[in-house]
């Protein structure tokens, strides 16, 4: 009877024990990002791997990385890129930020690109990159991508300045769907092919507008976007069904209104 | 032998106990202390026990029915605790109904007398049947399915229920308006509250149109079957109801059907109107069981489908309309208990409308051309409602106990002719709930032998939100304000005061103080098209409440053969809600307006109604009603508001045979609406009918002859959307055969 006692006993403190180390390693782990896999490098013993939220695609991007040496996270002193388009002609970058530590997923860095032109005939594009370790190892190396063409970019050229070039990218919503949408813009011009800094002093004129055939059609209700710094314009655009829509985006600058461009999408109806 | 001597010995007992138990009194008119004959004595579910001999003789037994409701038309209908009465009972006489509510048979032949407000005249469906009732106008949005405005308020200013039930319409556009629920084969009697002054019971002071469908009555095997025939609009019907109960009185049930549709009508000259045919079918079924304990339970079950109904002055037409109704109503035994219930009632109903525009030239409208534009809507409505009677303050009180939730669902999808155009979907409205709870009391106290005060009084409590996210942020963006569920508690009371100035002429004057929170669609509407001003209308969640001060004023004559009534009224609106224009996303296409309080309305109007019983064979029923309707704040009339209007009725009846001739007619409506709607004036008009009715077979059979619109004129009335006229000349024929009805 004792034996069977010290058995029941010794089974319920381990079953409790199973539980607790269970449970306490659901509180310990970090929750996953959705991101699907992009490409991935290995460069002297280390693997470094892009991510995306979804795929590339002409326009914003949110890019993770995770860097890796023998299936551990290798801890990063500084971590710089450089996406690269190689052309028949020219070699160009794009409006960018190098990537920081992402505060929701230590194991990875975070960091946006906007990609200007899709993968093509027309060229290829590659993120180079540069890392260096808290042990002050220097990775450096490219990964490859293939980016894909989007509505979410559009740019326009100011006739009254040497036709400088304005990319205009629709940063939210990603999805528009019917109903309230967060409406955000980032501007970037184009100083040199490697150089294209946010502009942040500018006046966005927009109109959403429904074309309903027939020669008929209507506009819904919305907050026009106000510059936030770094390029970024933030408003919202109330949908009121779901369909096709356009939204004109007029780029006022200081005593220069630029032709006007038009993004053109699908609101989804929930 | 001594067993049978001990039998004899208790049966005698039992019998001189039973006699005991019973008492004999009888019923006289307090005036005059003339016995009053035929007066029903009811139980206090409404039951009917036994009724008055010649002599005002009635039995009841205390111990059964320990209290009593005896009703006589002419009389103030009066309760009683049986055990406390004397041998003599009295009435007093009245000329006017103290609660206010116009109680309109659906029989006409049951009250053939000068208190029947009953208007003689047969009628093929409920629509023109509410449109004879002075007050009450109705709005056409082509041949089926009118919707009742009382003293120019309609929808979400009015309650419109069934038996007492809310019951939602599905359509946004209107098109589907609960009294196409009930068929007049189905149709008890309709009560309609102008004023609202019963605030206990309908819950927030608005005008009232209760429907009350027909119940089982105890009584042997009935039957009765009607057709109907209409030309040129090749209308046609078939009813049918028949109804029992068992011997021992202990099941009734009754059922009803009725199947009728029409082709398109023709207005005066023979103009045909396109797209006013309709198809119907309607069946009911209610059943009652007594209890051994005198509780009973009724079940009520409406069912109504509705195909291919044509609205020509709208952009589409109903395919299907769906109604679904149910109803399990408890009715308590009498008790002495100082706090009491009469009826619980649990009731479920769901409303589908789906319509199209597929049969339509989509490609040259005016408005939302070169597409189609197929439209679903629904609601599902679940309620309670308790009643009883309770001693507050020594006073009788009635109290009223409702509560129901209703969700409410509407889409419309566009389709482009132009295959470059990807199909768009607007939802109207999506996961809109809307919760009510309300508590209503009741008191009427008798100040003098004359004068008689009620007092009505309410507290509601209103919530309505939508639970879908994405729905909901579209008013915060309209807004610019972060949504939370809508929460009202609201307040709203009446008192009516009469005043029997003799045997025959009373006065009454009635104060109802109304609180409204916008109903669902004014809440939480989206991209509603309204027909009367061709805006496109979005809901505001964050309505302020509407408020409202009517004066009721009503002065009744009434003597044997003749009756002559006069209303007046004033109704002041507060924080009145309508739409205003939202420019900024209008353009000469679409146009949109948003609800708001835009100030204050005025309504002022009356009614005369005269019934004259000439002779035993001749009658003449007169009424007139009149309504003045103001925007305050835009200072020019409210829309929809009827003109100057009446109907005359002439009857001839000798034994078998009835001749009727009336007349409708209608003045000018020049006060028109141009800044809030688009409104255009309309003419007057004259039009007169005539019918023969015949009873046969020992009055089993009877035949029923109607010319209507005999000079066939071509004239629409201010309230029909569009203009759609009314029909020109056309003749019906009834048929009508009952069986085991007295």
């Amino acid at each position: 009877m004792k034996k069977l006692y010290l058995v029941l006993r010794s089974t319920t403190m381990l079953t409790i024990l199973l539980l607790l180390a269970v449970s306490c390693k659901d509180t310990d782990s970090t929750p996953d990002l959705e991101v699907i896999p992009i490409n991935s490098v290995t460069v002297d013993g280390v693997t470094v791997s892009l991510f995306a939220d979804k795929e590339i695609e002409t326009g914003a991007n949110d890019l993770y990385w995770k860097v890796e040496e023998n299936g551990n996270s290798v801890e990063i002193k500084s971590f710089s890129i450089t996406p690269l388009m190689e052309m028949a002609t020219m070699t160009h970058s794009t409006p960018y930020k190098n990537p920081v530590l992402f505060e929701e997923n230590e194991n990875y860095h975070h960091n946006m690109a906007v990609f200007i032109m899709p993968s093509g005939e027309m060229g290829t594009w590659a993120i180079s990159f540069e890392i260096e370790t808290m042990t002050g190892k220097i990775i450096t190396g490219e990964v490859p991508i293939e980016v894909n063409s989007s509505w979410k970019l559009t740019s326009v050229r100011d006739a009254n300045n040497d036709n400088k070039v304005y990319f205009i990218t629709w940063l939210s919503p990603q999805k528009p769907v019917s109903g309230n949408n967060d409406l955000m813009f980032m501007v970037h011009t184009r100083e040199t092919m490697m150089s294209f800094p946010a502009v942040s002093n500018a006046e966005l004129v927009v109109y959403p507008y429904m074309d309903m055939g027939g020669g008929q059609g209507h506009s819904t209700d919305f907050t026009a976007p106000v510059a936030m710094g770094e390029g970024m314009y933030e408003g919202d655009i109330n949908y009121s069904m779901s369909g096709v829509w356009t939204t004109s985006v007029q780029i006022v600058m200081a005593n220069d209104t630029l032709p006007e461009a038009v993004f053109e999408y699908s609101v989804l109806a929930k | 032998m001594y067993r049978f001597y001990t039998t004899l010995l208790v049966f005698f007992a039992a019998s001189v106990a039973l006699s005991a138990q019973s008492k004999t009194l009888t019923l006289l008119d307090q005036n005059t202390h003339f016995p009053i004959a035929n007066a029903h004595v009811l139980d206090p579910s409404g039951t009917v026990i036994t009724t008055t001999d010649e002599a005002g003789l009635f039995r009841v037994n205390p111990e059964r029915n320990s209290r009593i409701t005896i009703r006589s038309m002419g009389y103030l209908s009066s309760t009683f605790e049986t055990a406390g009465l004397d041998e003599v009972v009295f009435l007093i006489p009245v000329v006017f109904e103290m609660d206010k509510e116009l109680i309109i048979e659906g029989n006409a032949e049951k009250n053939n007398n000068i208190h029947a407000y009953q208007h003689h005249a047969t009628h093929q469906d409920m629509d023109r049947f509410l449109d004879n009732i002075d007050g009450v106008s109705m709005i056409q949005r082509g041949a089926f399915a009118w919707e009742p405005a009382v003293r120019g308020q309609s929808d979400q200013r009015m309650n419109l229920v069934i038996d007492g039930m809310a019951v939602f319409k599905a359509c946004v556009d209107k098109m589907d308006p609960i009294t196409s629920y009930v068929e007049v084969n189905n149709l008890s009697k309709v009560k309609v509250d102008k004023s609202g002054s019963n605030v206990a019971e309908n819950g927030n002071g608005n005008a009232t149109v209760n429907i009350i469908t027909q119940k089982a009555g105890y009584e042997p095997f009935e039957m009765n079957l009607e057709t109907t025939f209409q030309a040129p609009n090749q209308y046609q019907a078939y009813r049918l109801h028949a109804s029992g109960s068992d011997s021992r009185n202990i099941h009734a049930l009754r059922f009803s059907g009725s199947y009728k549709s029409s082709g398109n009508i023709h207005a005066g000259n023979s103009t045909e109107i396109e797209n006013t045919q309709f198809e119907k079918l309607n069946l009911n079924l209610y059943y009652r069981y007594n209890l051994a304990s005198n509780h009973s339970l009724e079940l009520n079950y409406i069912t109504d489908k509705a195909y291919d109904v044509g609205y020509p002055a709208l952009l589409m037409d109903a395919t299907q309309a769906l109604a679904d109704i149910g109803r399990l109503q408890f009715n308590f035994a009498d008790n002495q208990q100082p706090f009491r219930f009469t009826t619980a009632v649990l009731y479920a109903n769901t409303i589908r409308h789906s319509m199209d525009d597929y049969g339509r030239d989509v490609a040259n409208r005016s408005v939302m051309r070169g597409m189609y534009m197929p439209m679903y809507g629904e609601t599902r409505t679940f309620g309670a409602k308790l009643n009883g009677e309770a001693k507050i303050i020594r006073h009788d009180t009635k109290w009223f106990f409702d509560a129901f939730t209703s969700e409410a669902f509407g889409d419309m999808k566009m389709e482009s002719l132009d295959p470059t155009i990807a199909d768009m979907l607007v939802y109207n409205m999506d996961e809109v709930h809307t919760r009510n709870i309300s508590l209503g009391l009741r008191q009427q106290l008798q100040l003098s032998q004359k004068l008689n005060l009620k007092l009505d009084k309410s507290v509601r409590f209103k919530s309505v939100q939508t639970t879908s996210e994405n729905y909901a942020s579209f008013f915060e963006g309209l807004y610019n304000r972060e949504l939370n569920p809508r929460n009202r508690v609201l307040l709203s009371g009446s008192g009516s005061l009469l005043w029997m100035i003799n045997n025959n002429w009373s006065l009454s004057n009635t104060l109802v103080y109304s609180e409204r929170m916008g109903n669902h669609m004014e809440l939480f509407g989206h991209y509603v098209y309204n027909y009367t001003d061709g805006f496109f209308y979005d809901g505001n969640p964050w309505l302020d409440t509407e408020r409202t001060i009517n004066i009721d004023l009503n002065s009744t004559w009434k003597t044997d053969n003749h009756s002559l009534s006069v209303s007046v009224f004033t109704k002041r609106f507060f924080n009145y809600i309508d739409g205003i224009v939202s420019e900024d996303v209008s353009n000469n296409d679409f146009q949109f307006k948003q609800y708001a309080n835009v100030g204050g309305a005025l309504m002022m109007g009356g009614e005369l109604r005269t019934i004259n019983n000439i002779s035993s064979k001749f009658r003449l029923e007169n009424r007139i009603s009149y309504l003045y309707a103001q925007n305050i704040e835009l200072n020019e009339p409210l829309p929809l508001i009827p003109p100057l209007h009446g109907s005359f009725l002439f009857t001839y009846t000798n034994r078998n045979n009835l001749v009727g001739f009336n007349l409708d007619w209608a003045a000018s409506q020049n006060r028109i609406a141009t800044v809030s709607s688009i409104e255009d004036k309309t003419d007057g008009f004259l039009v007169a009918g005539i019918n023969f009715q015949r009873k046969w077979l020992n009055n089993n059979l009877v035949t029923i002859l109607e010319l209507n619109n005999l000079t066939d004129h071509y004239y629409h009335q201010h309230t029909s959307i569009g203009n759609i006229p009314q029909q020109g000349f056309n003749v019906m024929l009834t048929l009508r055969y009952s069986y085991g009805q007295k």
